[in-house]
């Protein structure tokens, strides 16, 4: 890792072996443990399972799967590093690699960032060997360097070498005439000798002095990629003139390409259009004081606990329903957000939050409702700092993203809130780096969101955008001349033009922005000091405890001062409303919500009284005087008289009617006789009780009553609600019309004598038929293949491998047996394009069209005999 | 932080009134935010994108609301809130619309994309002509009014400098003998004459008469005065020639009765609205002469055709007259576009305050029906049921105790029902006046009751409207127009009018208990309240206990 002693050691000479490593399973063994542990940690993919040793740990770091990972966490220079070497020779030396990304003129920033990249991708295990030997693992110069199929993000072409490979030499040494180079004996010393000229800085001007400028022109359109273009049978001047001089080679008919040498002496020796050795700095778009950024981030934060207790209180009594597949409906979460007075993705916001939290989930019956959890309501007993602290903790660490809420899936179905398919793994490593970068600026500075996520795309830069090599593409290069033998951009694009703003993480940085926002983790765009001390911890799963629940609590006696003190007042008011200058204690605005209806909320919350809402207090269990109390006892102003008089008036009339349930009666003008019955033991079991003088109430159905009553020796008659005297008689208890069942009969009906018989008549026919004795018809063909008849092929995977890659270069259709998802066996004829990755593509003939099949699913592979016709 | 304003999230304003900075902060609100309601602790400010506009038609920037609202808040306010004002305010005055010379009425944006988006709107089309320029393009003079009524409902208001005809001038001065226009009122002249057109805010009893004619005395040309009704009308008609040099043959009656144009005509709403087979025969009124100036009085009660009308006359001063910019049809964007931006405004405590209006003591009588007329109240039709419960006996009781109570003082009892009027003028040995009594019967019991004469008159709802009863100290009122708060201002504003004793003022509603004569009242009862008047509630039998103690 360390460039001078490496050097230092082994100068120029081909070292004896031990000094400089051959593989990199050797370098790896020369590491320490403290680098082998760095390398586990950033690539932790590799100890599952816990290779057995240093060998296996380095075949595992060069598989494809695993290089690829590790790719994709570099930051962009460390890419435009390893996309370097990929273009470079291999192996290369220090300085071919820095002038290939500080160009020929230098750049001290390059020069300064180039170790710390190196020290990166060694780190990684993706380089290895000494400087003056670096060595790309070899899957990844395969992914980075061109190809036709992958090109690279440079926009390079492949080398001369590779370019002239399937040239005759004869052509070869015409190349040499034109360009002014000596014959010489071979091909592979022509090609060198060409190479030379390239590479050389001042031949290479003198030769391009001699160009004609439209010659140059067609140059200069390739330069920066893509290097393809095509002509015609027949190309113009212009092209012959260079392809003459091998500056645009053939690659295929109609093909030219610029090699690569010529590219890096027109680029001045640079890979990159533009290399980023330094991230991009967070901008910052406002300043505001710290002071006024922790207030509204603390002011934020209660609206936060507000919300999410709100939210709750709603759901209090049955929750919305749970989807079959799960999550909230639209409906419910429309209704929700009307609720909380947000829009939609808001409330999605609230409501995941409450469930990453754990304050709300799925109550699990049969018919399933979302709920408030038992924890919701220790949270709601803990003061509001350590509330927020839970629901911040819990933020930071989801990878439940609520900003995807409302899209759709790769099935496109619609994603909806608490639902399934809403997990983004990267979402708290996003959100804990972009609240990081924040931290970076000076207090009270709010960023914008370009610049941040501008930082974000250099330090993992999103799949498949280079955005430096692309800025002027040579898109039209038709510019003046119609004819078609200009060299046009090649099918393959080798960078799409723009990182796509939409890309996973930078959704996730904007949503993170937002949400802090929301949360009260930033104030008008800053970090908030409570903000700050809650970021201690890093995101991982693994340390979840004590760092994080440390820099949690931190973060809440931060913030607690901050936090709005509860009160304990109102005020009253002759319009019937009462006005709480703030949050109150929360007994006080449990007891207000009933008896008051919320109109405004916000700092303050504004209630008025109506005789439903006092009404609704009485129902609670409240008594008039007790409203009075609770009234005169929080109110800072005197209780106006109107309301007084509300809560009278309607504590008046409540419970002025009062209405029960009974299931019979007894009516008696002789209220002796009641009071008879009363008296009575006997009469316990009726549940009877007494209304009024002459009437008793029932607990037990009008026939037991009779009954009762007769056993206790009176007379009773029925009534019916018309107050008639029933005619006691036996009551037949008769069905509205009904038609009788139709008769199921197990099996098909009993044939009659007619169909037996002529039944009978047909089968003795064809017994007849079939035994007379004939001549023997000719044999039919026996069956060429004994596959044919069914059973799937069977060959071990690295044959069928074998087999598949041979079909590739001769392209011969192949028979394989295929198992699909569903387990499902079927035979397929096909014509293999591509095996990469443990998938093949190839042609299905079977079904007609290109399709992918991964290599574990093939049961076997035979080749196709030949149909006899 | 400790301010008295508190923000709420439905971008209401709370102000603590007895904070000490409570009166620095509604002067700095009171530009951009609409004074909701007034009770006794805490006023209830709204902040809406016409309030926002009308400030910034008034020359104040998004920075002064942000200063305000941050400056004055307890809470932080919250930044969606600030950037949410900061961008509505942005969008006046993107648009300008002006005279060139060379191309007539032209609008003008000093923002092109704003001008490429409103030009692809399809109302917007059919209104404007060639596109002179990238930041210009022509507008119909005569579609002047439908453009910033559209552009409004596009959300980009337009500013409105294309100017003013001067109009047939004619001479009129302020004939201020004896009397002079309060500093209030001259302020909202002065406010208005240099906004060039808008709407004035002033409270019941304000005098907001004089503004009007303080304003025909700054124009000085012939002026359109468009008033809800032919009572006001003469009433207009005879302020403007006790205040003012005109004398009572310039000045017109164009209503129902009269159809008299004279350099100054007053007009009421109800003949202008009224459509003959299809055509509304009287809109050639507009066209009569070349009016300098045209009064709308009550602008919250200005019919939707009128506002059509008002379309086309852009280019003639406008002045709205009202009480409060809320109307009950939600259509304050056309007065906001068609009239004009809210030019002045003062709340009505604080001219109260002035000594400008007396301060009133509310009370509602609560009457308990007897159990027969609760029988016949519970049987009655629903469209009977309001008369039933208004009309009960106990009220009449109740009533005669009032008049007995303030014997001596001018005393007005105001009722919906001519029956139970004219049972209380006999019991109460007082004369009645309803619709049926003539002009002259009127002007006659008028006077009687302004001298003094009479001391208790019993009205039918045609006190509702602007007769002038400067003496009443007391109003009782025994049934009303269900639960209008409409009315509820009207008749407060009787006894509202200073009073030259400095007596104060007594406001009665006699209610029947458990009925929806009381729901009605409930509502009126609210609207008094919101308005800052605190009142009572006390039983009947109590009143009546009183009386016989």
């Amino acid at each position: 890792m360390d460039r001078m002693s490496v050097q230092d050691r082994s100068p120029q000479d081909p070292a004896p072996a031990g000094a400089q490593p051959r593989s990199l399973a050797e370098e790896l063994r020369a590491r320490d443990d403290a680098s082998l542990a760095a390398l586990l940690q950033a690539r932790p993919d590799l100890i599952t399972p816990v290779p057995s040793d240093l060998t296996q740990l380095a075949t595992r770091a060069g598989t494809r799967a695993s290089v690829i990972r590790a790719l994709e966490r570099l930051d962009r220079f460390a890419l435009q590093t390893a996309e370097a070497l990929a273009v470079a020779p291999d192996p290369a030396a220090y300085d071919t690699l820095l002038a290939l990304l500080a160009g020929d003129e230098g750049d001290p920033d390059v020069t300064d960032a180039l170790p710390h990249a190196l020290a990166t991708l060694r780190g990684q295990a993706l380089v290895w060997g000494a400087d003056d030997r670096l060595r790309l693992v070899r899957t990844a110069r395969e992914l980075l360097a061109p190809s036709p199929q992958h090109p690279s993000p440079t926009g390079l072409g492949p080398t001369v070498t590779e370019a002239t490979a399937g040239m005759s030499p004869g052509r070869i040494q015409e190349i040499l005439a034109t360009a002014g180079l000596p014959t010489t004996h071979d091909a592979v010393s022509a090609v060198a000798s060409l190479t030379a000229l390239f590479t050389d800085r001042a031949r290479m001007r003198d030769l391009l002095d001699t160009a004609p400028a439209d010659s140059l022109d067609v140059l200069s359109r390739l330069v920066w990629g893509p290097p393809y273009g095509q002509v015609t049978a027949d190309p113009a001047p212009r092209l012959r003139w260079l392809l003459d001089r091998g500056l645009l080679l053939p690659t295929a008919p109609g093909t030219v390409v610029l090699p690569r040498e010529v590219a890096l002496h027109l680029r001045a020796g640079r890979a990159h259009r533009s290399v980023e050795p330094s991230p991009p700095a967070v901008v910052p778009v406002g300043t505001h004081r710290p002071q006024v950024v922790d207030a509204t981030a603390a002011g934020q934060a209660y609206t936060a606990l507000a919300t999410v207790e709100e939210l709750l209180k709603d759901w209090d009594e049955g929750g919305p329903a749970v989807l079959r597949a799960g999550g909230l409906s639209v409906r419910d979460l429309k209704r929700t957000a009307a609720a909380l007075d947000v829009t939609e993705p808001i409330a999605a916001f609230w409501v995941e939050l409450a469930y990453a939290a754990g304050l709300l989930a799925s109550d699990g019956e049969a018919d399933e409702r979302y709920a408030a959890t038992p924890a919701h309501d220790e949270w709601l007993e803990l003061p509001a700092a350590e509330r927020w602290t839970r629901l911040a903790t819990a933020w930071l660490t989801a990878t439940r993203t609520a900003g995807l809420v409302g899209g759709r899936d790769t099935k496109d179905r619609t994603l909806s809130a608490l639902g399934p398919g809403l997990d983004r793994s990267a979402a708290p490593e996003v959100r804990h780096r972009v609240l990081t970068l924040l931290a970076t600026l000076p207090e009270g500075a709010a960023p914008s969101a370009d610049s941040l996520t501008a930082r974000l795309h250099w330090e993992r830069p999103p799949r498949g955008t280079t955005p430096q090599t692309s800025t002027p593409q040579t898109s039209t290069p038709q510019t003046s001349t119609p004819q078609p033998a200009s060299p046009q951009p090649a099918s393959p694009q080798p960078a799409s033009p723009q990182p796509p703003a939409d890309d996973l993480r930078t959704r996730l940085a904007r949503w993170t922005l937002s949400e802090a926002e929301m949360l009260g983790i930033t104030g008008r765009g800053a970090l908030s000091t409570h903000g700050r001390a809650l970021l201690g911890a890093p995101p991982t799963a693994t340390t979840p405890g004590a760092e994080l629940a440390a820099a949690a609590s931190r973060a809440g006696r931060l913030l607690a001062p901050l936090l709005p003190e509860p009160l304990d007042h109102v005020l009253l008011q002759a319009d019937l409303t009462a006005v709480a200058p703030g949050p109150l204690e929360r007994p006080l605005a449990d007891t207000l919500g009933v008896l008051a209806d919320v109109e405004s909320k916000g700092g303050a919350t504004v209630y008025r009284f109506t005789p439903g809402s006092v009404r609704r207090a009485l129902d609670a269990g409240r008594s008039a005087s007790d409203l009075h109390a609770f009234l005169a006892q929080h109110s800072r102003t005197p209780v106006p008289q109107p309301l007084t008089y509300l809560i009278d008036d309607v504590a008046r009339r409540h419970g002025h009617l009062r209405i029960g349930a009974a299931s019979a009666y007894v009516r008696c003008d002789d209220d002796a006789l009641l009071n008879e019955i009363l008296a009575d033991k006997r009469s316990q079991g009726l549940r009877l009780r007494r209304l009024a003088p002459t009437v008793l109430a029932a607990q037990a159905d009008p026939a037991t009553l009779l009954d009762g009553l007769r056993a206790m020796g009176f007379a009773p008659a029925a009534e019916s609600a018309a107050g008639d005297v029933l005619i006691a008689r036996a009551h037949a208890h008769r069905t509205p019309p009904r038609t009788a069942p139709e008769p199921v009969p197990d099996g098909p009906p009993v044939p009659d004598a007619t169909l037996l018989r002529a039944a009978i008549r047909a089968v003795r026919a064809g017994d007849l038929a079939s035994t007379t004795p004939r001549k023997p018809a000719p044999a039919p063909a026996p069956t060429p293949a004994p596959a044919r008849g069914g059973t799937l092929p069977r060959t071990t995977s690295a044959e069928t491998l074998a087999t598949m890659q041979a079909a590739v270069l001769t392209g011969e259709p192949l028979w394989i047996g295929y198992v699909n998802a569903e387990g499902a066996a079927s035979q397929r004829v096909i014509a293999p394009v591509r095996v990469e990755g443990g998938y093949v593509t190839a042609y299905d003939h079977t079904a007609d069209e290109v399709r992918t099949y991964p290599l574990h699913r093939i049961t076997g592979v035979a080749e196709l005999a030949d149909d006899p016709a | 932080m400790n301010g008295p304003l508190i923000v709420q999230s439905d971008k209401t304003l709370l102000l603590e009134v007895d904070h000490e900075r409570a009166d620095d902060c509604r002067r700095a609100i009171a530009p951009f935010a609409e004074l909701e309601r007034a009770p006794e602790h805490i006023h209830t400010y709204r902040v809406t994108p016409l309030g926002l506009w009308n400030a910034r038609a008034a020359g104040h920037d998004a920075e002064q609301v942000v200063d305000a609202l941050v400056e004055f808040s307890r809470y932080p306010v919250p930044h969606a809130l600030l950037v949410d004002v900061a961008e509505t305010m942005d969008r006046y005055g993107r648009l300008t619309l002006s005279k060139d010379p060379a191309h007539g009425l032209v609008l003008t944006t000093t923002d092109r994309p704003v001008l490429e988006e409103i030009l692809r709107s399809k109302r917007i089309i059919p209104l404007v002509g060639a596109r002179i320029d990238q930041d210009t393009v022509a507008v119909h003079p005569s579609e002047r009014g439908q453009i910033k009524q559209t552009l409004l409902k596009l959300g980009w208001p337009a500013e409105d400098l294309a100017g003013y005809v001067d109009g047939e001038a004619h001479p009129i001065e302020l004939a201020e003998d004896g009397w002079a226009l309060r500093p209030y009122q001259k302020q909202a002249v002065q406010n208005f004459w240099h906004g060039g057109s808008g709407v004035v805010v002033l409270p019941c009893g304000a005098g907001k008469t004089l503004v009007g004619a303080g304003s025909m005395a700054q124009a000085k040309a012939t002026t359109l005065i468009l008033v809800t009704n032919t009572v006001s009308a003469r009433q207009w008609k005879h302020e403007l020639v006790r205040r003012t040099s005109l004398t009572a043959d310039e000045i017109g009656e164009y209503s129902g009765t009269r159809k008299e144009i004279r350099p100054v005509t007053i007009a009421t709403y109800q003949v202008l609205t009224t459509k003959r087979k299809g055509v509304y025969p009287h809109l050639e009124l507009f066209d009569s002469r070349d009016w300098g100036l045209i009064v709308y009085d009550e602008v919250h009660l200005l019919p939707a055709p009128v506002f059509k009308f008002t379309a086309d006359l852009q280019a003639r001063r406008r002045l709205g007259l009202t009480a409060t910019l809320v109307r009950e049809d939600g259509r304050e964007s056309d007065v906001f576009s068609l009239i004009g931006p809210k030019r002045f405004d003062a709340p009505w405590k604080e001219i109260e305050a002035q000594g400008y209006i007396a301060p009133a003591d509310c009370v509602e009588v609560r009457v308990n029906l007897t159990d027969a007329e609760r029988l016949a109240y519970a049987t009655a039709e629903t469209e009977e049921k309001y008369r039933y419960c208004a009309t009960t006996d106990t009220k009449r009781k109740v009533t005669e105790a009032l008049v007995r109570r303030f014997a001596g003082q001018q005393t007005l009892v105001i009722g919906q029902y001519i029956d139970q009027l004219d049972e209380l003028g006999e019991h109460l040995d007082a004369p009645v006046i309803k619709g049926e009594t003539s002009n002259a019967q009127r002007e006659k019991l008028f006077e009687a009751f302004r001298q003094g004469e009479i001391s208790v008159l019993v009205v039918s709802k045609v006190a509702n409207f602007s007769i002038d009863l400067p003496e009443a100290t007391v109003a009782i009122q025994v049934s009303g127009t269900f639960g209008s708060r409409q009315e509820e201002a009207q008749r407060l504003g009787r006894v509202l009018r200073p009073k030259a004793d400095g007596h104060q003022a007594h406001f009665y509603s006699v209610v029947a208990r458990d009925t929806i004569d009381q729901d009605f009242a409930a509502h009126r009862q609210r609207f008094l309240a919101e308005q800052g008047y605190a009142y009572r509630i006390v039983d009947a039998d109590e009143l009546l206990a009183e009386e016989e103690a």
